[in-house]
């Protein structure tokens, strides 16, 4: 029996349970917790099943599927938006959009995008904060055609000239919608907020930057970073595991160039002093985000802090925020909480909804007051109870295609969790279970000081701050420090807009 | 499980390999109307369930724009038993929420009678209310108030997430709603527990504050993006007589006057069994599940009359319309053709039409990005709705270049189609893209569910397997004479859109 056949069989005990559901009806209940449910047990597959170290360096995790004649195969490059040099914001996206869609030495972009076409397969490439990808999905009948293009692609691409000249267009074209869209200044405003701009993830791309990249940088950048050793692989789908092993063994032997060590992520983070930061724009309703600093997600708070969350803000229909802001006031179409533990260095709390101009004000003292209260008081055991299942009994979601599990496991090992803890998701639902109202308490009242809230707003200033005669609530009240007036940035350069040159409104 | 193959016929075309997949529907009709698919599957201890109603904003009228969707919102309000600690007392209070509501809307006609004399600006400003409004207000918010003290929060959704459950969501287009979760495989009784509840005795609660919602919703995708206000007009303009020609979210003066009277008889004659299909996907055995919906789902009363259909069509359009906009936008073009409807037999061809002009190797991206380069962005979209359909395409104007040089160059790529048959290979490479989704789309039991609610709620789910076939059969020459038949001057609607002044980057010239 090969691995995949162990896995298999799992599910298929498991559907072997539900069979002996078949039982006399009984009268509909009048309520649900009165129905009663056969078993279900559900065990995660476990990564050293699947994990296979290639004699080029890279952790490859293989899951051979045979129900459709597809392959799926990914590989994660250690390198990011982090290592562009000063001046050169936008090289890693760059390298990254241009990658599969350049041509190779042997075929210009044309003939490459023609034959993968023809072959309806998918070949794609991005370089995004803090991972880049290269990932193929093709007919199973192509594999040795597919694998030889993407063996081309990763160690010649061609960077052709004339696509280079395209996206560097279109680069400059979608800088000129940065400040159209209200979602796309608080996403950016926030980043700032949070981060500080001395921070690498805070160093967009300019006009400047952009029309200083020449092909010659992306090739060295290419032969600097894209090597087996900064490789981790995720292979699905239908194939033979010797086999693929051995085709997976020659696409990474003899590369022709050595390339560097990525160096570790900036962890520099710098969060604004608390306090009102409002971007005027002229949108009939304003966009709100509320900050706090945050942590990783090794920090030994976080599983508490996941059940935390969800009950503040983080459960949808079931928390406390959207419970509050949208179904008993009606105040606003989302609103919610994240407190994601960020991998590499802390990503802030963050609390964020939408509302008609006059009532920002109003719906952000009902989160501000949301957030204070789940310190002062513990939880119930009916949210406790909610929110846990709602991590436990959903877990097998995680891996329900072959595909995903391989994705996961290389996730892990290419963020290292892996390595630190190889039964991550063996013991998973077992520490989310153990986390108690007393856990939650601790935690919000650790991490959560709505006094110290940074609260951005995008939105009609005037209207906003005028705030609705209903609701007695000041919005400059609420945080401990002053207004900040936030100027819309150049979209071309990202500088603050300076009000006194006539040239720029 | 396995897949059968179907349409040898395709292995000619495809050496090697190329037999599209059918998703193996077990269909069933319950005694009281509803129609019930099935398609087992058992590669995660899931089920995907979700019910389409044959409702959509299409079935609306002016003045009530809108309730379809808010209705959808109003679904997730719980039953007599979920969503309130004392029954008798909440269906008191709502009567009692309704009274005085009767008495604001009394006032509201007289704001609006003030508003056509303009004395009134702006009646979505709270200052403008008469006083004797803003009294009721307060009244109804007493009500609000008592009925919060028995009201149990969203304990819909609570009883599904404490069990498991996950995804929960609901969407509404102009011909269908649409309702849908994943639940663990052992909870599958829930599932029709709650849905079958939902549809027999459901209570509409919180309804005003939910309108409210609905309208932040407006605000939040048509309103206040960029160009959602514009697209939304160019919308009302291209459809002539069709109610195609409002949006499904509603008019902006339509949301606030719905009542719940109104939603209570949209519901009785929309929401009956025979307009709904039920639809499960996942791990569960067919045989038990139609005997548990005929348990749940055969106590529902079979509705008194069958809800009309759309009789509306659409009057041929005689001249080309156009709108030139200024916008916090990229200038960019967006032109539509009336087309045909979901299943017409010129909707494949038309699908292949797309297909050639989009992607990496798509007319519109060789041709207008990358040869004329007078595009940045380019897009197409073949939308085939219930009872009709329109072909859309696209681009975003290049610095430099105008919008005369964007859309003449848009116009001479859909001349090539008229006029040139399709070269062969060409023709084989989109047919292959086709074949190939017929596989990648069944990758998991949600996209599965999601294709069967769509394609139902258009108004066949058989469609999900027959569309592959029938477009494999498309012929070039098939798409010359679909192109010229559609593509004409006096059956299309242009938008033009600029960069409003004052809204672009440093260097930008004014407009």
């Amino acid at each position: 029996m090969n691995l995949f056949q162990q896995f298999s069989s799992v599910v298929f005990l498991l559907s072997g349970l539900l069979a002996c559901q078949s039982t006399l009806a009984a009268p509909i209940p009048d309520r649900p917790e009165k129905l009663s449910y056969p078993g279900l047990t559900f065990e995660p597959p476990n990564p050293a099943d699947y994990r296979v170290l290639l004699k080029a360096g890279p952790v490859a995790y293989v899951l051979p599927d045979r129900e459709l004649p597809l392959v799926n195969i990914s590989v994660t490059v250690r390198v990011g938006n982090y290592v562009d040099p000063a001046g050169r914001e936008g090289l890693a996206g760059f390298v990254g959009h241009l990658f599969a869609r350049g041509g190779t030495e042997a075929k210009t972009a044309e003939q490459m995008d023609e034959r993968l076409a023809f072959l309806a397969a998918n070949l794609n490439s991005s370089i995004g904060d803090s991972s880049g990808n290269v990932t193929l999905n093709l007919l199973s009948k192509d594999l040795s055609e597919g694998l030889a293009l993407l063996r081309d692609v990763l160690t010649k691409p061609r960077f052709q000239e004339n696509r280079l000249a395209l996206y560097r267009e279109q680069s400059i074209a979608g800088m000129k919608q940065r400040n159209d869209d209200s979602t796309a200044i608080e996403g950016r405003e926030r980043e700032f907020l949070a981060y500080g701009d001395q921070f690498w993830a805070c160093h967009y791309d300019t006009e400047a930057s952009i029309q200083s990249i020449t092909r010659d940088e992306l090739i060295a950048f290419h032969r600097k970073w894209f090597h087996p050793a900064n490789f981790t692989l995720a292979v699905s789908g239908d194939f033979d595991r010797t086999d693929i092993i051995a085709r997976l063994e020659s696409l990474l032997a003899d590369w022709p160039f050595t390339g560097d060590k990525t160096p570790p992520i900036p962890t520099n983070t710098r969060i604004a002093p608390p306090g009102l930061y409002i971007v005027d724009k002229d949108v009939n309703q304003g966009r709100v985000s509320i900050l706090l600093p945050g942590v990783k997600r090794d920090d030994p708070d976080y599983p508490a802090i996941l059940i935390m969350n969800d009950i503040l803000g983080g459960g949808g229909f079931t928390s406390r925020i959207m419970n509050r802001v949208r179904s008993d006031e009606g105040l606003a179409y989302g609103a919610g909480s994240s407190f994601r533990g960020g991998i590499y260095y802390p990503e802030t709390f963050m609390a964020t909804f939408a509302s008609k101009s006059r009532t920002v004000a109003y719906a952000t003292s009902i989160v501000l007051e949301e957030m204070k209260k789940i310190g002062e008081n513990p939880v119930s055991n009916e949210e406790m109870q909610t929110a846990r299942k709602s991590f436990v009994d959903t877990f097998s979601q995680r891996f329900a295609t072959k595909a995903q599990v391989a994705g996961t496991f290389a996730d892990d090992e290419f963020t290292g969790r892996f390595a630190n803890s190889p039964n991550f998701w063996k013991t998973w639902r077992s520490r989310i279970e153990a986390i108690t109202r007393d856990d939650v308490q601790r935690v919000a009242r650790k991490h959560l000081h709505p006094d110290q809230a940074r609260i951005l707003v995008i939105g009609q200033k005037e209207e906003i701050l005028q705030g609705h005669p209903n609701h007695a609530v000041n919005l400059k009240e609420l945080t401990a420090n002053r207004l900040n007036i936030v100027p819309l940035r150049d979209p071309l350069t990202m500088k603050p807009k300076d009000k006194r040159d006539p040239a720029v409104q | 499980m396995t897949y059968r193959p179907f349409f040898a016929g395709l292995l000619a075309l495809l050496p090697g390999w190329g037999t599209a997949q059918q998703i193996p529907v077990v269909e069933k009709q319950l005694p009281n109307g509803f129609k019930l698919l099935m398609v087992e599957r058992h590669n995660e201890p899931r089920v995907a369930g979700g019910w389409v109603a044959h409702i959509g904003s299409s079935n609306e009228r002016p003045g009530i724009t809108g309730i379809a969707h808010l209705f959808e919102h109003m679904m997730f309000k719980g039953t007599p038993t979920l969503g309130t600690k004392d029954y008798p007392k909440d269906v008191e209070i709502i009567a009692a929420q309704e009274r005085v509501r009767d008495l604001m809307r009394a006032e509201e006609s007289i704001m609006r009678d003030q508003w056509r004399r303009g004395e009134l600006a702006d009646l979505t400003k709270i200052e403008t209310r008469t006083d004797r409004w803003k009294e009721l207000e307060k009244e109804f918010k007493k009500l609000i108030d008592q009925q919060r003290e028995i009201l149990v929060k969203n304990e819909f959704d609570r009883i599904y997430t404490t069990a498991g459950a996950s995804d929960m969501n609901a969407f509404t287009t102009e011909d269908m709603t649409g309702y849908f979760i994943n639940v663990p495989a052992n909870k599958l009784e829930l599932w029709m527990w709650m849905e079958s509840e939902r549809l027999l005795r459901p209570v509409f609660r919180e309804f005003y504050a939910e309108r409210d919602v609905v309208f932040e919703e407006r605000r939040m995708r048509t309103e206040s993006t960029p160009l959602g206000k514009f697209a939304e007009q160019f919308n009302a303009m291209f459809w002539d007589a069709h109610p195609y020609n409002w949006p499904v979210i509603g008019w902006p003066s339509d949301i606030p006057e719905i009542s719940k009277a109104q939603a209570d008889e949209f519901y009785s004659l929309y929401y009956q069994p025979a307009n709904i299909t039920l639809i499960l996907v996942g791990d569960f055995k067919v045989a038990d599940a139609e005997r548990q919906v005929n348990e749940y789902f055969g106590r529902i009363p079979r509705g008194n009359r069958p809800p009309p259909e759309v009789t509306t069509l659409e009057v041929p359009q005689l001249a080309e319309k156009r709108m030139n906009a200024d916008a916090e936008a990229n200038p960019q073009i967006d032109i539509l053709w009336r087309t045909v409807p979901f299943r017409h037999k010129d909707g494949y061809a038309l699908n292949v039409m797309e297909q050639l002009l989009l992607g990496r190797t798509g007319r519109l991206y060789k041709g207008l990005e990358l040869g004329r380069q007078v595009a940045n962005t380019t897009w197409a979209n073949q939308d085939s709705k219930k009872w009709a359909g329109a072909f859309n395409i696209g681009a975003e104007v290049k610095d430099g270049k105008t919008h005369e040089e964007v859309e003449n160059a848009l116009y001479e790529e859909l001349d090539r189609l008229k006029n040139e048959a399709v070269p062969e290979e060409e023709l084989q490479k989109v047919k292959n893209n086709f074949a190939a989704a017929a596989f990648r789309r069944l990758s998991s039991d949600f996209p599965i569910l999601m294709q069967l609610v769509v394609n139902e709620g258009l108004g066949d789910w058989r469609e999900v397997n027959e569309a592959f076939a029938k477009v494999q059969q498309v012929t070039a020459a098939d798409v010359k004479r679909v192109a010229a038949s559609y593509f004409t001057r006096e059956n299309r609607t242009v938008a033009r859109y600029s960069r409003k002044a004052g809204t672009g980057a440093k260097a930008d010239p004014a407009p």
